[in-house]
């Protein structure tokens, strides 16, 4: 079983969850109004109001043969809009 | 024809009487917060509602005026001459821009200076209450159409001048850009309560009553508390502006200023009286830093958000509601006839 966090903008969230979906991840969970500090620097959400918002932190458990379909998938979003993502083992409590 | 232009002597007391209204010290009130290191914060969810409210309030009055009004005499010329002006101010301001900044860059800046802010549109509407000069409903029909032309002129510009070698196609997926342009929330919401408004006086003017407490009596406190948020967010973009340089700075006070003496003779020929000349020259003078940004980022995120976002909300929007509306009072005024003149 792996994890994968991405950390990405959430006006480009819808996008890479269709993209997570599409590559056949099992399911996924948000987390909205991330703040923090990235290589353009502070990432706040006070122009929540204008619909920029802040960052989001998505998480996906899945089995390691789908992390290519994911790749392929996020990956152009990434590269073009920014965002990171990480990949780790997981284990079922 | 030859305009004869008589300026009064600069009516000080007009702008005291700006800068002493509860929003504008609100205003001050927050950026004072950042300057001091205050930890003053709204949080995040607030802003949005008090933006959505303020959206909704002025959109369903000015649907109930103009259910009144109709649209007939200056409404469809005024609507017209203000969907012109969001199309051709990111044109020349483009041009402008094209001097010192890559195509990305400069349409998502020209763009953001085509479109509108509905906060200083509604500011202008809270200054003319105080000036006892009436207004008509139809100009919030002209802010709602001056938001989405803009952002299609910006993105058209971006795939004309820009480099056409971009990263991913995903950039220019027409079919987004125009949900963004006509869909997004604010110009959704404006347009939606305008089109409510106009059906409840036209069917149910029980409803007005009803909808007086919310949508009247609290939308002057909100506006200071929203403004109270502006100013917090508009002081934390001030160390941004070093990134726009002068340049740009200079850009996001004169361009308004250009705008406004280019809206005020519009406004003029379409024979406004001086409230509807002042929203038009605000609406086209203002810079958008909501429905805009939202858009460029999502569809040209090679463009800084740094250089649009802090112009606008930074410098244009701060000297607009301090400085400009009194400001643009006294253009209006020397430059419509004496007819219009109360």
């Amino acid at each position: 079983m792996k994890r994968l966090d991405l950390i990405l903008s959430e006006r480009e969230l819808e996008a890479v969850l269709k993209a997570v979906d599409a590559a056949g991840a099992p399911g996924y969970s948000v987390i909205k109004h991330v703040t923090g500090k990235g290589p353009h620097g502070r990432v706040s959400d006070a122009m929540d109001f204008s619909g920029l918002g802040a960052n989001a932190h998505v998480i996906v458990f899945c089995e390691a043969a789908i992390l290519p379909k994911l790749r392929e998938a996020i990956q152009p979003l990434l590269d073009y809009y920014g965002g990171v993502a990480y990949v780790a083992d997981a284990e079922l409590l | 024809m030859a305009i004869a232009l008589e300026f009064e002597p600069m009516d000080s007391s007009l702008i005291l009487q700006n800068l002493l209204s509860p929003p504008v010290l609100f205003f001050f009130l927050g950026v004072i917060a950042v300057l001091v290191g205050s930890d003053l914060e709204i949080p995040s969810p607030l802003p949005k509602l008090f933006s959505l409210y303020l959206l909704l309030a002025i959109g369903f009055k000015g649907g109930l005026e103009l259910q009144h009004s109709g649209l007939g005499g200056q409404v469809l010329p005024t609507i017209g001459a203000a969907i012109a002006m969001s199309l051709v101010v990111p044109l020349y301001s483009f041009l402008v821009l094209k001097t010192r900044f890559d195509g990305f860059n400069a349409a998502a800046i020209a763009a953001t200076y085509g479109s509108i802010s509905a906060v200083t549109f509604i500011t202008a509407e809270s200054f003319l209450d105080t000036q006892n000069l009436p207004f008509d409903g139809f100009m919030v029909a002209a802010l709602a159409l001056m938001e989405s032309p803009a952002i299609i002129v910006g993105l058209l510009l971006v795939t004309l001048a820009a480099p056409q070698k971009r990263p991913d196609a995903a950039g220019m997926r027409w079919g987004e850009v125009l949900r963004e342009a006509f869909l997004n929330s604010s110009v959704f919401l404006l347009v939606g309560s305008l089109v409510i408004g106009l059906l409840v006086a036209a069917y149910s003017p029980g409803g007005i009553t009803k909808m007086e407490p919310f949508s009247d009596k609290l939308f002057y406190g909100a506006l200071s508390f929203f403004l109270l948020d502006m100013g917090i967010v508009a002081a934390q973009r001030i160390r941004d502006l070093r990134q726009a340089g002068a340049f740009l700075i200079a850009f996001s006070v004169l361009m308004p200023l250009f705008n406004a003496a280019l809206g005020a003779l519009i406004a003029r020929g379409l024979g406004l009286g001086p409230g509807n000349a002042l929203l038009f020259v605000v609406l086209c003078a203002s810079a958008s830093y909501i429905a805009v940004p939202a858009a460029m980022r999502m569809t040209v995120p090679e463009a800084n958000p740094s250089l649009y976002i802090s112009t606008a909300l930074g410098v244009t929007f701060p000297f607009n509601i301090v400085v400009g509306i009194p400001l643009y009072m006294v253009l209006v005024n020397a430059v419509l006839p004496a007819a219009a003149q109360p």
